[in-house]
């Protein structure tokens, strides 16, 4: 297996001109496909502002995020939009799907921005939600399925590009114990069987009891890093 | 699926939708109304104009017009209205002597503009038969007598049958006079022309005038008013040693106002839109702002800035443009209605009579205007969402997905 994250010297300060706040400071990390690995800490120990800077959400002030080998740190931000576009699937923690789509259209969004044909789109969309268990909820708007059933929606929507990993910013904090566990469930068997790489930010037990990696953060520092 | 998005997000919050609908459906008929009504009224005046004044087509001694000597006849005036009434184009021809002077009655005087015409000749040309309103338009049986407009007769202080003295300089260039009896008296739209014209019959004129048979004014009406340009184009090579005039050079200010109208409907209508711009502006900025985290799970999972900035376009245009049928609609049924009833302005008659326009004004919607006001329409719809979607793509993904 090749590394596909790797970070090095990664920093990112706030304010650096008034009271400077290190929210990442000096991060060097390596992701190697297929892994399931969780980033776990305190609030404010910069879980998700590593996923972001990761993710091409967001530039640092200083170090390099290589992606595949490629230094996306030194993309512009349409390059980015480009890169998340075909490389990188998000979970967010409040689902964040489009209100006025339906589950199946969610999905197909991310395969009509990459400009896949209509029956390609549909196809998948089908698959991927029933894969999440929700083929039954095709045509429910987000309002009308639970969060759960969003969030099953939000990783189908993730898996819709056929990225090269998957970052999942607490993905599980919304939801009650038994979507939480039909969440890893999906996850896992995702990662087992797809071999796709997951990478979460989390504070539930139940999810690290999962991980196969543990990446601990504390004020933006690596403090531990366990494989199982 | 962008439309899909669009137009279902219009409906997210179907008030505020609803009302910026509305506001460009009603900012759309006030502009266009307003268009119709005064269309209406310049066309009814215009109308007015050439059928009590101008006619389509006027011919005359080319000195007349400066100064309206009365030895400035047209030469073989006769023998023109008689080749202009064989004219294929030509409906109806009248001819006129015309000069000026003073008309006096027991109590004071006034200066008016003096009309001998041929009466069964002057009914089809122009409707001042048809605006008397006491007595008739000259009755044939007696010798001297006069129409008035009722606004005179009421400045002379007389009445049906009184006499009036009309003194003016005759061709010999001596003052002359003679004395007329009031057959009739008209009221026309414009009060103005009520008060400074009077009708002779054309011998009666002729007889004090020292004229035999000669004309100071040939009035022509066409068939087909459309074709007043190129029946005059042809008739000034027939007649190169006369002034042909039509009516748009006969009242250019009538010509440049009728011609004006499209304009000022363009420039209306411009304002109107400008005002609704801001309204649109604040609805799609309070939109784009409510939905800080959306954008930004949209940049974030892909989406890119141009697919943003269309999104937030087509959703302007699509909001304003469902007003634009709504606007149509209702300004159609307004002035289909209106334009048969008419709106009734009498409470207002003694002002519009000065200016020449009629008490009821019919308004007139042009179906050409449609295009060009939704064209506007949208067009300000796609410059409304012009600095919502800049404020969108300055979003950072990052920090707007965990925008409230």
């Amino acid at each position: 297996m090749g590394n596909i994250i790797e970070s090095y010297h990664l920093s990112k300060t706030y304010n650096p001109d008034t009271v400077p706040v290190h929210a990442v400071n000096e991060v060097d990390l390596v992701v190697e496909e297929g892994e399931f690995t969780a980033l776990v800490g305190p609030s404010g120990s910069g879980k998700t502002t590593l996923l972001n800077l990761i993710g091409g959400l967001d530039y640092p002030t200083g170090g390099q995020v290589k992606i595949d080998s490629v230094d996306i740190t030194k993309m512009n931000e349409s390059k980015l939009i480009d890169f998340r576009l075909e490389n990188i699937g998000f979970v967010f923690q409040a689902y964040n799907l489009i209100p006025v789509l339906t589950a199946s259209e969610n999905v197909e969004f991310v395969m009509l921005l990459q400009k896949a044909p209509k029956k390609e789109r549909e196809k998948r969309a089908v698959e991927l939600l029933t894969e999440v268990g929700l083929k039954d909820k095709l045509n429910k708007r987000p309002s009308e399925l639970s969060g759960g059933q969003q969030q099953r929606v939000a990783v189908a929507r993730a898996l819709a590009s056929k990225p090269r990993f998957i970052l999942a910013d607490e993905p599980t904090a919304n939801l009650d114990s038994v979507s939480t566990e039909n969440l890893l469930e999906i996850m896992a068997k995702l990662n087992k069987e797809d071999k796709m790489t997951f990478i979460f930010s989390t504070h539930d037990q139940r999810v690290i009891d999962k991980a196969r990696r543990v990446v601990t953060l504390v004020d933006g520092k690596i403090v531990s890093d366990t494989k199982k | 699926m962008l439309f899909k998005i669009a137009w279902r997000n219009i409906w997210r919050n179907r008030t505020r939708s609803l009302v910026v609908i509305a506001a460009v459906a009603v900012g759309l008929f006030a502009g266009m109304f307003m268009m119709a009504f005064f269309q209406g009224a310049i066309n009814q005046e215009v109308e007015s104009m050439v059928e009590t004044q101008l006619s389509h087509i006027q011919f005359h001694n080319p000195a007349f017009i400066d100064d309206k000597e009365v030895n400035d006849t047209i030469a073989n005036a006769k023998v023109i209205v008689n080749r202009l009434k064989q004219n294929r184009d030509v409906k109806a021809v009248s001819g006129r002597l015309i000069t000026t002077g003073m008309v006096s009655s027991s109590s004071t005087a006034s200066g008016v503009e003096i009309h001998g015409v041929v009466p069964e000749d002057e009914r089809s040309v122009s409707n001042i038969s048809q605006d008397v309103i006491a007595g008739s338009y000259f009755t044939g049986l007696k010798k001297n007598e006069i129409v008035i407009g009722e606004k005179l007769a009421g400045k002379l202080g007389v009445k049906l049958h009184n006499k009036i003295v009309l003194t003016f300089q005759s061709k010999t260039g001596d003052l002359t006079a003679g004395s007329f009896r009031i057959a009739g008296i008209f009221r026309s739209r414009n009060s103005s022309f009520d008060q400074m014209t009077v009708f002779t019959r054309f011998d009666d004129l002729a007889a004090i005038l020292g004229t035999t048979g000669e004309m100071h004014e040939i009035a022509v009406v066409l068939k087909d008013g459309q074709k007043t340009n190129s029946v005059a184009r042809g008739l000034k090579k027939e007649y190169p040693s006369l002034l042909v005039q039509t009516w748009t050079e006969l009242s250019p200010q009538m010509a440049l106002l009728s011609g004006i109208m499209d304009q000022m409907m363009y420039i209306i209508i411009g304002i109107i839109l400008l005002a609704l711009m801001f309204g649109i502006i604040n609805t799609m900025l309070m939109a784009v702002l409510e939905r800080q985290r959306e954008f930004g799970v949209l940049m974030a999972i892909g989406m890119n800035k141009a697919r943003v900035f269309m999104m937030i376009v087509l959703e302007s245009v699509m909001l304003t443009c469902a007003g634009i049928p709504a606007g149509i609609l209702f300004t159609s049924l307004t002035v289909g209605s209106l334009a048969k009833h008419g709106i009734d302005l009498s409470s207002f008659s003694q002002a519009l009579s000065q200016y020449g326009f009629s008490n009821i004004i019919y308004p007139v919607l042009k179906q050409s205007m449609f295009v060009p006001v939704s064209v506007m329409t949208a067009l300000t719809a796609v410059l409304s969402a012009v600095y919502p979607a800049i404020k969108a793509l300055r979003f950072k993904p990052a920090e707007a997905i965990h925008k409230i």
